[in-house]
C-alpha cells in the first residue's frame, strides 16, 4: 500500500529507506493507523528521520492525499468561504456579482446578510460538480471552495490547529523553517566542527591504567601499586587563513565571522591569519594587513600535522594568481606567482581545505576558483560542506 | 499481542501538557518496540515527555545522561576491577573474590534489561557522545541483549523497555542509527499551548499576567539575531521572577516594560539586543 507516496517522497530527495517502508507496512497491518491523520504523524515518525526533510514531506503529503480525499464542505467551511466572499465582494463588486451570475445592480440591493444566503445556496447546489477544488468563484485568487478539505475533526488537543486534517496540516508547511536552506549559524558549526580533534593525553595523571597497575601489583608480590595515566585532551593545532580583503568577500563577512568566533572558542591552538584574495610572500597577523606580517617560507617551520584551513571566495582576476607579481597591493613584490605559494603550502600541511563562501554550483564559472581547486580540495560553507571538510582534514591520510 | 498493548496508551501526565500528534508517535512507536528519537529546541519538553511517559504508564524511568567521553560499556555494565582488587587484598567484605559477577555493576542500559518491570529508558542528549557510542548501542537495542566479556555471559532484556532518545543537535546522526528509530521534531509551542503549559506550572496565574507574560515573551522570541532565544524553561523561571517581585504591576508589563531580562535572556550580546529592543518601546 501507499507504494507510489513512498516513490514520490523518494524521486523528491527524502531519504527513505525500504526497511522503513516495510516498517511502516507493519503498522498498517497491525491496525495501529486508522485515519488519514494517523497516516500523516505515523509516516512521518517512521519514514523521516530529520526535521529538514519534514517540509518536502508535508508538500509531497499534500500533494498525494489531497483531492483524493475531498468530502462536502462542512457548515464551518461554508462561514469561512461566505466571509472571504464578503470581503471580496466589498473591493470588487463588480467580479462577484459577475461570479454569482447576478448583474451588479441588484447585487448592491442585496444587504450582506442576503448575500451570504445567496451565496450559501449557490454554493451548496454547486459543491458536487465542482468539489476538486477549483476554482469557482474568480476573485483574486481566493478559491471558497477550495477552503473545504478533508475534515475528520479534532486532530490535536493543544494550539490552535484543533480542527485541522492532517492534509491542511500537511499544508500549512509548519516546517518550512527546518528545511535545508537554512542559515549557518554559530550552533550549525559547533556541530559541524565538533569532530575536528585529536585526543591527546595531557593534564594531570587522574585515570587509572588497569592494566599497567595488575601488572605492577603482580610484580610487587601482590603489593598494591596503582598506576595513573593522563587523560586524552584535545590537541589540534588549526591555522585558520582568512581572506579579509575586497568587496568580493563583503557578502560573506557574517559567516566568515560566526567560523571565526566559533572556532577561536572551540581550539586551544588556533592561530589566524589575514591575506587579501591569495597567499603571496606574506599573509599578516592583524586584520587590517598592515603591522603583523608573517613570512610565508615560516610557515614550513610549523608542525605538518597542522590542520590548515583557508576561508576565501577565491574569485579574482586570473592574473593575480597565475602571473608572477600579481599582487594588485604594489609592495607586495616577490617575483613568485601566488600559484606557487599556495602548492607549497598545500604540500606542507597535509591536512588543508578552502573554504569557499560561495555555494558550490557557482564555483564552475570563476577561473580562479578552478585553479585553486587543483591545489587544495575546496568545500562551501554549509552544513553539508564543513562537514565533508572536517572529515577530510581528519583522514589519516 | 497488541490487544495488551492497547491497555497501556500513552495519554499525557499530570505535569505535562500533551500535543495529540506526539501523543500518536508515542504510542505507535511503542506498538512497534521501536526507540523514538526526539530532536528539537531547548525547552520543548524533550526530557520532561519520558518523565510523563513514565508517570503515565506507572513505569520505573531509568535516565541515561550522555556525556562527551562516555563509551558505551559504561552504559552496559562496569567491572569493578579496583575493588575486587582492594577485596583480594583486604579481603575484608562479604564479597566472593572468586566471583567476578559479584564486582558488575549494571550500568542505565543494563538496569533497563535486567529489571523486571517494563521499564522507559531515556537516553538523553545522545548527540553529545562520539558517533562511534551511537554505532556500538545500535546493536544492543536492535538485538535487545549485550554480552559481559568477563563472565562469558549475555544479557537479555527481560521486558523491551520504552526507549526515548534526545539529541539537541541540528546535526544528524548516522544514518544507520536514524533508520533503527522513529524520529519526531517537537516544534516550539504556539502561544496558546504556551498559555495551557504555563497553567500546569502556575495554576493560579491571573488571566491578565498569563496574557501580557505570553505575548511579550514570544515578542522577545522575534529576535532573528538573538543566539540563544529564551525557551519554556525562561519563560517559567521569568514568571517565577515576576511573582517574587512585589513591587512588579502587570500594567507596567503591558506597557512594555520589562524587567528582569537576564532571566530571559542568557548571553550578553542577546541580553544587550533585548535591552535596546525594551527601551524603543518605552
Amino acid at each position: 500500500m501507499f507504494t507510489e507516496f513512498f516513490y514520490i517522497l523518494r524521486k523528491v530527495g527524502v531519504p527513505v529507506s525500504p526497511t522503513s517502508f516495510l516498517r511502516l507496512q507493519k503498522a498498517l497491518s497491525k491496525g495501529l493507523i486508522n485515519s488519514v491523520d494517523d497516516f500523516y504523524t505515523s509516516a512521518r515518525a517512521i519514514l523521516i528521520k530529520s526535521e529538514r526533510y519534514f517540509d518536502l514531506f508535508d508538500q509531497v503529503f499534500a500533494h498525494h492525499f489531497k483531492g483524493v480525499e475531498l468530502t462536502a464542505p462542512t457548515g464551518a467551511d461554508l462561514a469561512e468561504a461566505a466571509k472571504a466572499l464578503l470581503d471580496a465582494w466589498l473591493k470588487d463588486p463588480q467580479a462577484i456579482a459577475d461570479a454569482l451570475g447576478i448583474d451588479e445592480d441588484s447585487l448592491s440591493k442585496l444587504t450582506p446578510e442576503e448575500l451570504i444566503d445567496y451565496f450559501l445556496e449557490r454554493l451548496k447546489e454547486q459543491t458536487e460538480a465542482h468539489h476538486g477544488g477549483s476554482k469557482w468563484i474568480g476573485t483574486g485568487g481566493t478559491s471558497p471552495v477550495g477552503h473545504s478539505g478533508y475534515h475528520p475533526g479534532g486532530m490535536r488537543v493543544g494550539g490552535r490547529s484543533m480542527n485541522k486534517s492532517a492534509v491542511k496540516v500537511a499544508m500549512d508547511r509548519r516546517y518550512r523553517d527546518y528545511s535545508q536552506e537554512g542559515l549557518l549559524t554559530r550552533q550549525h558549526m559547533g556541530e559541524a566542527l565538533k569532530r575536528l580533534r585529536n585526543m591527546v593525553p595531557t593534564g594531570p595523571k587522574d585515570q587509572v591504567n588497569i592494566d599497567e597497575t595488575i601488572y605492577q601489583t603482580m610484580k610487587n608480590a601482590g603489593e598494591i601499586e596503582i598506576i595513573f595515566d593522563r587523560r586524552l585532551k584535545d590537541r589540534l593545532k588549526v591555522i585558520l587563513a582568512i581572506d579579509n580583503g575586497g568587496w568580493s568577500m563583503d557578502p560573506y563577512i557574517d559567516v566568515v565571522q560566526s567560523l571565526f568566533d566559533y572556532s577561536r572558542s572551540q581550539f586551544k591552538d588556533l592561530k589566524t591569519y589575514f591575506f587579501h584574495n591569495t597567499i603571496y610572500d606574506y599573509i599578516w597577523e592583524d586584520p587590517p594587513r598592515r603591522s603583523k606580517p608573517f613570512r610565508v617560507d615560516e610557515l614550513v617551520r610549523i608542525d605538518p600535522e597542522t590542520r590548515f584551513i583557508i576561508v576565501g571566495d577565491a574569485s579574482m582576476a586570473p592574473y593575480e594568481i597565475m602571473a608572477t607579481d600579481g599582487s594588485i597591493h604594489i609592495e607586495e613584490r616577490s617575483g613568485k606567482p601566488s600559484v606557487e605559494r599556495l602548492r607549497l603550502l598545500a604540500d606542507t600541511f597535509r591536512h588543508s581545505a578552502w573554504l569557499n563562501p560561495k555555494s558550490a554550483v557557482e564555483w564552475p564559472y570563476t577561473r580562479t576558483i578552478n585553479v585553486v581547486r587543483e591545489i587544495f580540495p575546496m568545500f562551501e560553507i554549509s552544513l553539508d560542506g564543513l562537514e565533508k571538510m572536517v572529515t577530510h582534514v581528519m583522514s589519516r591520510n | 499481542m497488541y490487544g495488551a498493548e492497547q491497555v497501556t496508551r500513552f495519554t499525557g501526565g499530570t505535569h505535562y501538557v500533551l500535543d495529540e500528534e506526539l501523543a500518536k508517535i508515542v504510542n505507535i512507536t511503542m506498538a512497534l518496540e521501536m526507540p523514538l528519537l526526539l530532536k528539537g529546541e531547548p525547552g520543548t519538553g524533550k526530557t520532561m515527555l519520558a518523565y510523563a511517559i513514565a508517570e503515565s504508564l506507572k513505569m520505573p524511568l531509568i535516565v541515561l545522561n550522555v556525556k562527551s567521553s562516555m563509551k558505551l560499556i559504561d552504559a552496559l555494565y562496569q567491572y569493578d576491577t579496583l575493588t575486587r582488587l582492594n577485596d583480594s587484598r583486604f579481603g575484608d567484605s562479604n564479597r566472593d573474590v572468586s566471583k567476578i559477577e559479584d564486582y558488575i555493576k549494571m550500568g542505565k542500559i543494563g538496569q533497563a534489561f535486567v529489571s523486571d518491570e517494563r521499564t522507559v529508558l531515556l537516553i538523553d542528549e545522545i548527540d553529545k557522545a562520539d558517533t562511534d557510542f551511537q554505532d556500538d548501542m545500535l546493536d544492543v537495542l536492535d538485538q535487545m541483549e549485550f554480552d559481559i566479556l568477563e563472565i562469558d555471559k549475555t544479557m537479555r532484556a527481560q521486558q523491551r523497555p520504552v526507549i526515548i532518545i534526545t539529541s539537541n543537535a541540528k546535526k544528524d546522526l548516522s544514518d544507520p542509527f536514524l533508520g533503527r528509530c522513529n524520529f519526531h521534531h517537537i516544534a516550539f509551542p504556539d502561544p496558546d499551548l504556551m498559555q495551557e503549559i504555563v497553567q500546569v506550572h502556575f495554576p493560579d496565574i491571573s488571566q491578565e499576567l498569563l496574557d501580557a507574560a505570553v505575548n511579550a515573551f514570544y515578542r522577545l522570541r522575534e529576535f532573528k539575531e538573538a543566539e540563544k532565544k529564551p525557551a519554556t524553561r525562561e519563560l517559567i523561571n521569568w514568571i517565577r521572577a515576576l511573582n517574587a517581585d512585589p513591587d512588579f504591576k502587570v500594567k507596567e508589563l503591558i506597557k512594555g516594560d520589562i524587567p528582569f531580562l537576564g532571566v530571559l535572556f542568557k548571553k550578553s550580546p542577546d541580553y544587550a539586543l533585548a535591552q535596546r529592543y525594551v527601551s524603543r518601546l518605552r
